[in-house]
């Protein structure tokens, strides 16, 4: 991939485009969001796709959004996405799973560039998993900026790991203004983890873009069932059931299809299971899908199935069913929220319940009284939308831009007080060296010295979209300021 | 024949020439500014301290000049490989875009890019070690697709100046590059 | 648009007459060859004209006129114009320069399709005023005054440095018009370097016309090229039926059987002999060489043979000098005793309690004793070999004088042969640690209900029986718990096995340097800087705004890297090489590593 473009424009039409866009929206304030998380596109999944779809709401609504991640494989420095949506790939080291290796410093002087030169009001990490989130929200504590959370997933209470990871989490959130979960079970989760105030957490779904999720019956076949599955082949996602379930459905029905789209460790389990019962027709595994891809799978099945162990929000389900699909899916984590009772069946996760339910829903085809997929998608469509979604965080990040930072005494305390004496010390200890390392920065290069980058999306945005700008995904910032 | 006040990326003073031979050709130069003397003594005064203390334990005098060889050494190679004193970037409508710079000792490296080659100047955004900063680039073609980038020649790679020298110098390409 | 011509400087001073040159389709610029002067007849002119482009295939054509007029000729200027018309052409250049005020004027004129002359009425004045840089002719040319219509470039260049340069990259054969035509100036190099007949004729020449370019003041070449250029055919002849009787030698059956030639393939001295041989045969074919790249490629080849030899002599020199020879001869032995006691000396080491380890004492005795027998045997090979070492290194040193390259090879030959001992003991521990290493890497994955599947190369979960799991589980015991054993015979004798290959490379690559160094590029890099050319640069000769644009081109040489990257001659060590990750891995598993042909590991 070659280098980004950078447009350069003159201060005059900045002037000329950035006028009418205050005067017009005086009630709300407009912040500069800086989205910071581990997992952004080119990899895929539902964290990516709701910053993305987030952060284009927001810019929609005038707010300037950056986006900060870390560089994959050759896609670093700096991108434009659709709209003026600017994305850091920042150069730092991948330990496990696409998350970074965490020092709590050497984040430090790249992030405080973004921050500085794209003048950042607010800083909004997401998932718990993302290393660089929770450096984000340290650091942005140390430059005195106000943070948001929002938290993607569950976790248990039992093992190791888990203990580790939720004192972590317990460190970083006791400093941050609010934090979004995206179901209740989640918010749950969350405050009983990090040991939060009820108060500050809030609950956004997710949401789909209906538009891209229609139904489309005549793909079906209809000689055949065909049972969707789409979702990263990994543990947590259960396809060690999906591995279960597939002969035993497939001995009692002849007519039915498994269609899989994914890829991932667990893989070679479906395609070891597809072997030993000679399935190769009736059980298509697709590989990894792109996510314009995936409507075209979806509308090709009668049935979706989700076989997840633990799931905040399932956005999967909800696509599965707005292309008018019955949904079939194990009772964990916030899934029995998201979709009403009569557009989903839940199964416990076990081999036997889940093929009970699936039997269900298979006879129910068999004698026509399913509902039809337009009806469903109607039903469906008005429920999760991004514009809300973006409405609601918009009033998040007013509620924390009034909030006060605290400083650092103030902070030190607070980490003493709420993280336990051993690790509240040790962190508060990081937290000072943090500020010092700060200081030494901005001795280095001071703040002045920064260049200010030209924005391409907020109040004096410069973007505008070029006659080939219809192209989706990574789109190049191919307009240039020719005149002069 | 200008002179504003422009900086690097690091803060240090650095000044921008802009000279123009007609309506076709432009001339660029930005100067960093000299080795300072007291750099110099600073570092040859620490090597021959270091030295010194080295010779004190070991008396060997060996130590000492060689330490006087790897100053003059480390000196001379510093300013023939490392220490550029000026870039200029000379523009010439419908012939090409030469890129040269020299260093203190007087070498001079020179590239000169056909205007065939040429796609556009632009400033880029890049991480540059621990910042992220600016700088201008000439984009080539490549000759199979006339549309694509084939690579990026950055301009003042040395001496970086900051946002406002850079579309200073931008503009008026620009305005050599839309004549022809 | 914007009209550039490029300008010869050696006819910044010609007499008035007629522009020859060519007009570089697609890029709006011409390329001035020639001045050819007054007084001449036109049909003549054509025909010369016609005659060149023959020749050298090149589109040659008049460009338009030239003028200095000298003092007391005046009223030429309709007289130009009129020749116009004489010359059909798109476009007519009229190049003016008047002594007096030293200036340089262009007018345009094009011409419609009617064949009418339109004046164009963008008329350019440009005013040059020189100053004389000493002898080299280095000129600064300033203007002063111009319209501002339609502008001109002047791109003085030096006609004989264009002419013998080289552009890279090099593009060999004639590219693909569609795909890439040449840049602009790629073909302005072509058209200099292709029209070289039009530089034969010099002013002493009798013929109907006059001109100027660079080679007006008499041809030039030289007396030892000449000669030597005379002198080369009978050697190469001579050359290439000595080659073609050492071949012959050569294809002989019995050299082509099977463990001889397995041997000279092994032999570093063998390969060293070959790949001179095919260095000769390129040198002596009796044909010119065809392109630059070639040429640099067999002169490159003779300089660093001359070389190469002459190292070879000196070495000749030192060592039949004061019987160094006796003197290494009687070292050598000794050295070799003293290897090998030390060897028993680690191995009894290595049968007690190494390091305080404690191994399992069965298996380590019988490899101690194993290894102890063959270090008995090679110390009576070697005393049975000391009375001929001497003359071995007798006739070895002669060796020297087809080149240091050949003699360091027999030296890598021997050092090979004088450390065999080490090599089995290499062999043997890597191939019983590499047998142990596999055997527990595929019961690992018994033990874990696995098993490799090797049509689909990945590893396939699979149910073993009771009696499988039992004898699987109990080998790999047995295995895991003599690994140490062999693990450690395997380290120390893989440690003296890398000095020795380390030594070998070093000597490898020393060889390979002095073969592939492409000592003649960098000689002409050094003495004829603008020979190879990587592109041009360009300096402004006018000083003041709002005039025409006088640019000096001069020849931006390649840099030495490049230089030695793109002439060095391929050797037959020129693979892939391994990364050192990859030389660590193959001694973790146990694989051999060799010296030659894989050139594992290499100082680099």
């Amino acid at each position: 991939m070659g280098q980004r473009r950078r447009a350069v424009t003159n201060p005059s039409s900045r002037r000329v485009s950035g006028a009418p866009a205050d005067v017009a929206r005086v009630p709300s304030r407009k912040h500069n969001i800086c989205m910071v998380s581990d997992f952004f596109y080119p990899n895929m999944g539902g964290v990516e796709s709701h910053i993305y779809q987030l952060s284009q709401c927001l810019i929609e609504k005038g707010h300037k959004v950056v986006i900060v991640t870390h560089a994959y494989g050759r896609r670093k420095g700096v991108r434009y996405l659709t709209n003026g949506l600017k994305v850091y790939y920042l150069p730092l080291q991948v330990m496990y799973n696409q998350s970074t290796a965490t020092t709590c410093f050497h984040s430090l002087p790249l992030l405080r560039c973004v921050f500085v030169r794209e003048r950042i009001t607010v800083v909004h990490a997401h998932s718990s998993f993302s290393a660089m989130g929770h450096d984000a929200l340290f650091h942005a504590k140390t430059m005195g900026l106000n943070t948001v959370f929002t938290d993607h997933s569950l976790f248990g209470f039992a093992d190791v790991s888990s203990v580790l990871t939720n004192k972590l989490l317990t460190v970083s959130l006791c400093d941050t203004n609010h934090i979004v979960c995206v179901s209740y079970t989640s918010k749950e989760n969350t405050v009983l983890r990090a040991a939060l105030d009820p108060k500050i957490v809030s609950v956004i779904p997710n949401a789909v873009d209906p538009t891209d999720f229609t139904p489309d019956p005549s793909q079906r076949l209809d000689d055949r069932i065909t049972i969707v599955v789409i979702s990263r082949l990994v543990y947590r996602k259960g396809i060690d059931l999906l591995g279960g379930i597939i002969p035993e459905l497939c001995l009692k029905h002849p007519d039915l299809h498994f269609l899989i789209g994914g890829e991932g460790p667990k893989r070679i389990v479906l395609e070891e299971v597809r072997e030993k019962y000679q399935l190769h027709d009736r059980v298509r595994l697709l590989g990894a899908l792109e996510h314009k891809d995936v409507r075209g799978v979806l509308v090709q099945g009668h049935i979706f199935l989700n076989t997840s162990l633990t799931e905040a929000f399932c956005m999967a389900i909800v696509e599965g069913a707005s292309c008018g699909l019955q949904v079939v899916s194990t009772r964990v984590g916030g899934i029995p929220e998201v979709l009403p009772n009569d557009l989903i069946t839940l199964c416990e996760p076990t081999v036997r319940s889940l093929c009970a339910g699936l039997e269900a829903v298979i006879a129910q085809h068999r004698s026509g009284s399913v509902p039809s997929p337009a009806s469903v998608h109607a039903r469906v469509r008005s429920l999760y939308t991004w514009r809300n979604v973006a409405e609601r965080t918009e009033k998040v990040y007013d509620r924390v831009s009034g909030e006060e930072v605290l400083p650092l005494d103030r902070r030190l305390r607070r980490l003493r007080a709420y993280c336990g004496p051993v690790a509240g010390t040790i962190f508060a200890l990081f937290a000072v060296l943090d500020f010092l390392l700060l200081l030494f920065l901005q001795w280095l290069v001071p703040d002045r010295v920064m260049d200010v980058a030209m924005d391409a999306t907020g109040p004096h945005g410069l973007w505008r979209p070029g006659p080939s700008s219809k192209v989706s995904g990574t789109k190049r910032a191919a307009e240039k300021d020719s005149s002069s | 024949m200008e002179d504003e006040a422009f900086t690097d990326i690091n803060g240090k003073a650095i000044s921008l020439d802009c000279q123009s031979h007609s309506g076709l050709c432009r001339e660029f130069t930005v100067s960093s500014p000299k080795v300072s003397v007291g750099k110099v003594m600073v570092y040859t005064c620490c090597v021959w301290l270091l030295a010194y203390t080295v010779f004190f334990f070991t008396e060997n005098t060996a130590v000492l000049s060689s330490a006087i060889l790897i100053t003059l050494l480390g000196m001379m190679l510093h300013i023939h490989f490392v220490k550029v004193d000026h870039e200029s970037l000379l523009v010439i409508g419908s012939l090409g875009i030469q890129v040269s710079s020299s260093y203190a000792s007087g070498r001079e490296t020179t590239k000169f890019i056909e205007m065939s080659k040429i796609k556009d100047i632009v400033i880029n955004e890049a991480i540059y070690m621990h910042q992220i900063i600016y700088y201008l680039c000439v984009l080539l073609k490549d000759p199979s697709e006339p549309d694509a980038v084939s690579s990026v020649v950055p301009l003042f790679q040395s001496s970086k100046p900051r946002l406002n020298c850079l579309v200073k110098v931008y503009k008026s390409c620009q305005e050599i590059l839309s004549k022809c | 648009m914007v009209l550039k011509i490029f300008f010869p400087q050696c006819c910044n001073r010609a007499d008035s007459g007629l522009l020859v040159g060519r007009w570089i389709s697609g890029h709006d610029s011409a390329v001035v060859l020639a001045v050819i002067h007054y007084p001449f007849i036109p049909g003549q002119v054509k025909q010369y004209v016609q005659q060149m482009q023959a020749k050298s295939g090149v589109e040659l054509s008049v460009l338009g006129s030239w003028s200095l007029p000298k003092e007391g000729q005046e009223g030429m200027e309709s007289f130009l114009r009129d020749l116009s018309t004489i010359f059909p052409q798109q476009r007519w250049l009229q190049i003016h320069r008047e002594i007096g005020k030293t200036g340089f004027t262009c007018e345009v004129l094009n011409r419609d399709q009617n064949g009418r002359v339109v004046q164009q009425e963008t008329k350019k004045k440009s005013k040059k005023v020189e100053e004389e840089d000493g002898e080299a002719g280095g000129d600064k040319e300033e203007q002063e005054e111009e319209e501002e219509e339609e502008k001109v470039i002047f791109v003085h260049y030096e006609q004989r440095k264009v002419m013998l340069s080289q552009l890279h990259p090099i593009q060999n054969g004639v590219p693909d018009p569609k795909t890439d035509p040449p840049s602009e100036l790629r073909q302005m190099f072509q058209t200099v370097a292709t029209s070289q007949p039009l530089f034969f004729m010099d002013r002493y020449d009798d013929g109907p016309l006059k001109s100027t370019h660079w080679q007006s003041e008499g041809r030039e070449a030289s007396i030892i090229v000449e000669l030597l250029k005379q002198a080369s055919v009978p050697l190469c002849l001579l050359i290439s039926w000595l080659l073609s009787i050492w071949t012959w030698i050569c294809n002989i059956r019995i050299f082509s059987l099977y463990p001889l030639r397995w041997l000279s393939s092994k032999l570093s001295t063998c390969v060293q002999l070959s790949y001179k041989t095919e260095h000769m045969r390129t040198l002596s074919s009796a044909k010119p060489a065809a392109g630059h790249t070639q040429f640099m490629r067999k002169a490159n080849i003779l300089v660093s043979f001359l070389v190469d030899v002459a190292l070879g002599m000196l070495l000749i020199s030192w060592l039949y000098r004061d019987n160094h020879i006796a003197m290494l001869a009687n070292t050598l032995v000794p050295a070799a005793d003293h290897v090998a006691k030390e060897l028993d000396e680690l191995l009894q080491w290595l049968m007690g309690a190494p390091a305080g380890l404690k191994m399992n004492r069965a298996l380590d005795q019988v490899l101690g004793r194993f290894f102890l027998y063959h270090i008995h045997l090679w110390i009576s090979y070697i005393h049975l070999m000391s009375p001929f070492i001497e003359g071995i290194l007798w006739y070895g040193g002669l060796s020297a004088c087809l080149g240091l390259t050949f003699a360091l090879s027999l030296l890598s030959d021997m050092v090979a042969l004088l450390t065999f001992h080490i090599y089995c003991f290499y062999v043997y521990g890597a191939r019983l640690y590499c047998l142990k290493i596999y055997g527990l890497s595929s019961l690992w994955r018994l033990f874990r209900g696995k098993k490799w599947n090797v049509l689909r190369q990945r590893v396939d979960s699979c149910s073993y029986d009771l009696d499988q799991l039992f004898i699987g589980t109990l080998l790999f015991t047995v295995l895991l718990f003599l690994l140490p054993t062999t693990a450690l015979y395997y380290l120390v004798f893989t440690l003296l096995r890398l000095v020795v290959v380390l030594f070998q490379g070093v000597l490898h690559l020393s060889v390979d340097f002095i073969n592939s160094f492409p000592l003649f590029a960098v000689g002409l890099r050094i003495f004829r800087p603008y020979r190879l050319a990587e592109g041009v640069k360009f300096r402004v000769l006018c000083e003041e705004p709002g005039t025409a644009l006088h640019l000096l081109m001069e020849i931006n040489p390649l840099k030495f890297s490049t230089v030695v990257q793109m002439y060095r001659t391929p050797t037959y060590s020129c693979y892939p090489k391994d990364s050192w990750a990859a030389l660590v891995k193959k001694l973790f598993v146990g694989e051999l590593i060799y010296p030659w042909r894989h050139k594992t590991i290499k100082t680099e």
